[in-house]
C-alpha cells in the first residue's frame, strides 16, 4: 500500500474528527490508516522544518501517530480540533526529543479539565468555529508576518536567528510577530 | 487560596514560545503554574495551539517510505511503555507554609531552604529535563526588598502568596511578572504579609550593588 498522501484530497476537519472518534470507539484501523495518510506526511514536514533529518522526522511522525492511536479516547472535540490536538502531541514529542525526557511543562490534559462534562453539539461547533477562524486569519496575514509566525512555530530559533535568516533587524521580527499575534487574536475574539 | 483572577500575565510572545515548545524548561514551568490558575491564559494558549494545528494542516506533505504506514499498523497492539518520569519524592515539609506543591512541579526535586540575605530565603527547584536551568522558590519577608537587579534575559516571577510591587506594577497571588532584559527593578514586598514566588530567568541575573554581586553565586543565576 502506498502511504503517499500527495494527490489525495486533504481531510476536512469534520472528517478528521469522525476518524478519531472511530478509533476511540471501536479501535478502527481503517480510520487510523486514513488519518495517518493525511497527517503523517505533514508531521514529517513539520519535524523537518524544526531542523530534524528526514529519517528522524519520519520516525517521529510515526511515533506521533502511534500516540494518536493510544490517546484517541482522550481527544476532546469540545476543546480543540484534531489538527490542533495532533499538533500538541507532536510538539510534546519534539520537546521530549530535545530534552530526552517526557514533558513536564505541557501536560496533555489541564487539571481543570478532569471533571468531564458531557460534550454538547454546541461545544464541538464552537471549537470547530475557532479552528476555522484561525485558518482564515492565518491566510489573511501579509506574507512577511506569516513567515515570522511560521518560523516561530516550526523552529527553536531565537528571534536573533530568525532575524539573521530573514535579513531583517530583530526589532522588526518582534514587531511583525506582535502585529501578527494581535491580528490572530482580534479575529478570534470577535464573534463573527 | 484566592478567588482573585490574575491581573498580570505572560506576554503573547512568551505564550507563543510556550506553545511552540521553544521556551526554556524552567520558564515553561513558571508559565505552567500561572496557566493552571489563569482562565485568560488558558484561552490564549488554546488559540495559539489552534494556530499550530492550522499550520500543521496546511504544510506541504512530505513523501514517506513505502512501509511507513504498515510499520505503524504492526505496532498498534504494542503495550505502551510506562512514562519514565515519576512524581518526585513525597515532601516531609510543605512546599511553602500553607501552599501545596503546584501540580506542574510534581516531577521536580525541591531543595532545602537556604538563607541568602536576612530578608530572602530560597529553595532551588531542579527541573528534571534541564538540570542546568535555574528555577527558584523565593520567600521574602513582609515589607522587605529584593536586591536591585537586572538580567541578561527575561525574568519570570509568579506570585504564589503575598504581594510585591516595583516600578512595573503591583503583583499578587496568581500574577506573573515578566521583566525584560533591559529592565532593572527592585521588588518590594507589601508590609502585611510575607511573599512566596517562583522565579526563572531566561539568561543570567545581573545584580547591581556590591552586596548583590556577593550574593549572586548563592542565587545560582
Amino acid at each position: 500500500m502506498s502511504t503517499m498522501a500527495m494527490g489525495d484530497d486533504p481531510l476536512q476537519p469534520e472528517q478528521q474528527r469522525h476518524l478519531v472518534e472511530a478509533i476511540a470507539e471501536r479501535s478502527d484501523r481503517e480510520a487510523f490508516a486514513a488519518l495517518f495518510r493525511h497527517f503523517a506526511p505533514r508531521l514529517k514536514t513539520f519535524f523537518i522544518r524544526t531542523g530534524m533529518r528526514a529519517n528522524h522526522a519520519e520516525e517521529l511522525a510515526q511515533e506521533t501517530m502511534l500516540k494518536v492511536w493510544r490517546k484517541a479516547a482522550s481527544f476532546d472535540a469540545g476543546k480543540a480540533g484534531v489538527s490542533t490536538w495532533i499538533y500538541t502531541i507532536a510538539r510534546n514529542l519534539r520537546i521530549d526529543q530535545l530534552r530526552r525526557e517526557p514533558p513536564v511543562a505541557l501536560p496533555d490534559e489541564d487539571p481543570s479539565d478532569i471533571a468531564e462534562l458531557p460534550l454538547s453539539a454546541e461545544d464541538i461547533l464552537l471549537a470547530a468555529e475557532r479552528e476555522q477562524l484561525v485558518r482564515t486569519a492565518l491566510q489573511s496575514l501579509p506574507s512577511e508576518q506569516a513567515d515570522v509566525v511560521r518560523l516561530s512555530y516550526f523552529s527553536d530559533k531565537p528571534h536573533s536567528e530568525i532575524a539573521a535568516e530573514l535579513g531583517i533587524p530583530i526589532g522588526t521580527v518582534k514587531s511583525r510577530l506582535r502585529y501578527a499575534v494581535t491580528r490572530l487574536r482580534s479575529s478570534l475574539d470577535k464573534p463573527q | 487560596m484566592t478567588l482573585r483572577h490574575p491581573q498580570h500575565h505572560p506576554s503573547d510572545e512568551t505564550l507563543l514560545r510556550f506553545v511552540s515548545g521553544s521556551l526554556p524548561a524552567a520558564a515553561a514551568l513558571v508559565v505552567s503554574v500561572h496557566r493552571d490558575g489563569c482562565p485568560i491564559c488558558r484561552e490564549t494558549i488554546g488559540h495559539f495551539e489552534a494556530t499550530g494545528g492550522a499550520l500543521l494542516d496546511a504544510v506541504e506533505p512530505a513523501a514517506l517510505s513505502d512501509s511507513a504506514l504498515d510499520d505503524v499498523l504492526a505496532r498498534l497492539d504494542e503495550v505502551e511503555p510506562a512514562p519514565s518520569l515519576q512524581p518526585a519524592q513525597a515532601y516531609r515539609e510543605p512546599f511553602a507554609p500553607g501552599l501545596p506543591l503546584p501540580s506542574a512541579l510534581r516531577h521536580c526535586e525541591i531543595g532545602n531552604w537556604q538563607r541568602v540575605t536576612p530578608s530572602l530565603r530560597i529553595r532551588r527547584i531542579r527541573v528534571p529535563d534541564a538540570p542546568e536551568e535555574r528555577l527558584l522558590l523565593m520567600h521574602i519577608g513582609a515589607g522587605r526588598r529584593m536586591p536591585e537587579h537586572g538580567h541578561t534575559g527575561t525574568e519570570f516571577t509568579h506570585v504564589l502568596s503575598g504581594r510585591f510591587y516595583d516600578h512595573l506594577g503591583r503583583y499578587g497571588p496568581g500574577d506573573l511578572e515578566e521583566a525584560d532584559a533591559d529592565i532593572e527593578h527592585q521588588p518590594i514586598v507589601e508590609p502585611d504579609e510575607d511573599c512566596y514566588c517562583l522565579a526563572a530567568v531566561d539568561g543570567r541575573m545581573r545584580l547591581k550593588s556590591r552586596i548583590g554581586r556577593m550574593v549572586q553565586p548563592l542565587f545560582g543565576f
